[in-house]
């Protein structure tokens, strides 16, 4: 295998907390050598050399919420445009729900998914390597709410956490019982966290800008009534629990509440939900169709405060690639979801140039702190570890348009919007994956 | 434009000339300008709407109003409207259609069949149909809150909001509007009170963003269960008691219990409902003297109105309402139909 020579760069390491200026050797698909330029010296002789000016070495991103389509739902998400988005948003892991067709309710359809998503990336015509394909499996049998998945033989077929995926697991019994068997088998639990009668053929947040459009509200309450029950059950059987795209004020002060307990607690949100307020939907636009609904900018304050006083503990893409048709429709019937993958980085940047987080909070609320969560390679620069990482133009301007996408689905909610923060290069155990212009 | 037929107060006054001299005044009082302000070429919903627009619109409702039965104008001559209603209606459906025909437009009302339409499935392929037969104006119900808005982006033709969802009915507010006109002359600082189911109402939406920007006093009488979250923000007085949410109101606004959009949980029973929120005469007592009724049809009675009050014609305006129907759609598709003549001149000149 080549080596690389990443040649006087910005290195932003959160696993380590190292952030200076430094030359990075990648031999053989891991990070062979790391250090201050003097140190490191002049490149090795066969070294392909990346010189890249006022740009940013850090781990790939570790995405932990992605709807991969696949297998069941090409016509949504291929396995290679799935690859080429999540390059191209720096990328190199990504957990996929198991909301696929056939659901991954079982170890061997856990097996489809993660060798299907890889085999079709080697048929790409330019065979380079692909992101790492990871996935939670099922907690119920079709995810149907009614009786536990085979946790056991799904662990062992490598799922790193169990959920419903885009529900909730609803039923307080069963959800007693997943977490006894999930604190057992020490996997985490990753909740869509919604009362789903309250909830009940909601269209949007419930408010005055519901009642004024005559759509279905959804109240914040949801959230906060079902992450309130989740802690209690999580208090009597000890199991991780994390809530997915937390949206409420009062949800997060549960969160902050159950982590000064003590609590295996953690939480994630995505950008639409620091980023917009429900009054983006006040045109009908089915871009802003999201589950869970865009929310208050009360709400919107307090998971920027969140993610300010790391109450949240990472940001994730929440890709859910939706067909055309399927967003072309009235907003209450319009599927919810929106293609996040290319734009986690700039969107998360965004917060680091409006001051409320630093540069290496970026990478930890994205990389190290997921893969740290879910026990995934990457997320880290250490000498040995796999070479997965993003070269980051951090001030470069540009603007997000969905019909620019490598992703299938050009639905955004931030189309149009200008970003600071480009994804320069992308590699994946050495290898790159992805290169900004190519 | 301002016309001999409504006095200063808004009120009509009876006609003394000839039924061809009224309808000449009608021709010669066209003028494609008045409606230069209307939103676009679409008539979506009344929130936004500017006040001088509304009143363009009411005053010429007023002079449609009186149309002398029998006579049809040709404003839109050569004009098509098509009627495409997505739920069941047969008053708003039959008013457009009675509207497009006496303004002289051809109609079509386009048979949709709500068992082959799934959900909403198919409205834009429907509607890209239909445009491509060049219709001028669509007329459109749906059951989804902000349909209309949908379809306006995919279309040529001015749409016209027949109620969608829970969002606009902006037609049936324009002919509350004139009726009230037509009764009582001003409607700024009449105090009407809106009764019922207002959270599954379009009606009342149109009507309170129509009424306050007309400077009435709106207040809002139903049970806690039917009022939506927020209400109170946009500056409305709310009540969950009916005797003291009608005194001293000059009129009495009900509203259809919309079973068919409820989740059946907001109240106990029809008989309840009846005994707190339905208008009988004791309750009627603590409005105003001689206060008057109004509901947008179809009546439950005996849910939300007395069955004798309801044909009591001394304080039931509910079949004035129906008849002012017309003329107000009469108004709207002119002005639609005006505003995207306008369009299509400025964009052939461009």
């Amino acid at each position: 295998m080549t080596t690389v020579f990443f040649d006087q760069i910005h290195v932003c390491d959160p696993s380590s907390g190292f952030d200076d200026i430094a030359s990075v050797v990648v031999k053989d698909g891991v990070i062979a050598d790391m250090g201050a330029p003097q140190k490191i010296g002049p490149a090795p002789k066969d070294a392909t050399v990346i010189k890249a000016e006022g740009a940013v070495l850090a781990p790939g991103l570790v995405d932990m919420r992605v709807q991969s389509r696949n297998p069941g739902y090409a016509h949504q998400e291929s396995p290679t445009s799935l690859a080429k988005a999540a390059g191209a948003g720096g990328i190199t892991a990504m957990v996929c729900l198991p909301n696929t067709n056939p659901v991954l309710d079982n170890p061997d359809s856990l097996a489809v998914l993660m060798a299907g998503n890889r085999l079709h990336a080697s048929d790409r015509d330019d065979q380079t390597a692909t992101p790492k394909i990871y996935a939670y499996g099922a907690a119920t049998t079709g995810l149907e709410d009614q009786a536990m998945a085979e946790l056991g033989l799904l662990a062992e077929a490598g799922a790193v956490g169990f959920t419903n995926a885009t529900k909730p697991i609803a039923d307080s019994l069963i959800m007693r019982r997943i977490m006894d068997y999930a604190a057992m088998l020490d996997k985490p639990i990753i909740q869509h966290a919604e009362d789903v009668s309250l909830a009940r053929d909601g269209e949007m947040n419930e408010s005055e800008n519901s009642t004024r459009l005559g759509l279905k509200g959804i109240p914040a309450e949801a959230e906060e009534i079902m992450v309130a029950r989740d802690l209690a059950l999580a208090r009597l059987t000890g199991c991780r629990y994390h809530v997915a795209h937390i949206s409420t004020a009062r949800a997060i002060d549960l969160i902050r509440q159950a982590k000064n307990d003590g609590l295996s607690v953690t939480c994630d949100t995505a950008p639409p939900y620091f980023a917009l307020n429900d009054i983006a939907v006040m045109a009908y636009d089915t871009r802003f169709r999201l589950s869970p609904p865009l929310r208050s900018e009360e709400d919107r304050q307090a998971v920027l405060a969140g993610i300010a006083d790391g109450t949240i503990d990472c940001i994730a893409s929440d890709h859910a690639p939706q067909d055309r048709d399927s967003k072309l429709l009235p907003f209450g019937v319009a599927a919810t979801g929106a293609s996040g993958l290319e734009t986690l980085l700039p969107l998360v940047m965004g917060l680091y140039h409006q001051g409320v987080i630093s540069l290496m909070r970026v990478f930890e609320l994205t990389s190290s702190v997921p893969a740290t969560l879910l026990d995934l390679e990457g997320g880290t620069l250490t000498i040995g570890a796999a070479a997965d990482l993003v070269v980051i133009a951090p001030d470069r301007g540009w603007q997000i348009r969905g019909d620019a996408f490598h992703s299938l689905s050009h639905a955004t909610p931030f189309e149009g919007q200008p970003v600071q923060g480009k994804v320069l290069s992308t590699w994946v155990n050495g290898q790159m994956i992805y290169k900004d212009g190519a | 434009m301002s016309s001999d037929l409504v006095s200063k107060s808004g009120v009509a006054t009876a006609p003394t000339v000839s039924a061809a001299e009224i309808k000449r005044r009608i021709e010669n009082a066209r003028d494609p300008q008045l409606f230069a302000s209307l939103n676009g070429h679409h008539l979506l919903g009344i929130e936004g709407m500017k006040r001088p627009v509304i009143e363009s619109l009411l005053e010429r409702a007023n002079q449609f109003a009186d149309l002398p039965k029998g006579e049809v104008l040709t404003h839109l001559k050569g004009k098509t409207v098509f009627n495409l209603f997505f739920e069941n209606s047969t008053r708003t459906r039959v008013s457009f259609d009675l509207a497009a025909r006496k303004i002289g437009a051809s109609v079509v009302n386009v048979p949709v069949s709500t068992s082959s339409i799934k959900k909403g499935e198919s409205l834009l392929d429907t509607a890209t149909t239909l445009n491509a037969m060049h219709p001028d104006i669509l007329v459109i119900r749906h059951q989804n809150s902000g349909a209309s808005l949908l379809l306006s982006r995919h279309v040529d033709a001015s749409i016209v909001n027949a109620g969608d969802g829970r969002h606009e009915h902006p037609t049936q507010a324009l002919l509350d509007a004139l009726t009230i006109k037509r009764r009582l002359g001003d409607i700024a600082g009449l105090k009407i009170a809106i009764c019922g189911d207002i959270a599954n109402s379009r009606v009342a939406r149109s009507n309170i963003h129509l009424l306050a920007t007309l400077g009435a006093e709106i207040r809002l009488v139903s049970p806690a269960t039917l009022l939506p979250r927020g209400i109170e923000d946009m500056g409305i007085a709310t009540y969950h008691d009916m005797m003291e949410g009608i005194e001293g109101v000059d009129i009495v606004m009900l509203l259809r219990l919309q079973t068919e959009r409820m989740q059946g949980t907001e109240t106990p029973s029809q008989r309840e409902f009846f005994h707190l929120f339905g208008l009988n005469k004791e309750k009627l007592a603590m409005a105003a003297p001689n206060a008057l009724i109004m509901h947008p049809g179809p009546m439950n009675r005996g849910v939300e109105i007395d069955s004798a009050l309801a044909d009591d014609h001394e304080r039931s305006l509910i079949t004035m309402q129906v008849d002012m129907g017309v003329a107000v759609r009469m108004a709207c598709l002119e002005a639609v139909a005006a505003q995207l003549d306008q369009n299509n001149k400025e964009g052939s000149s461009a």
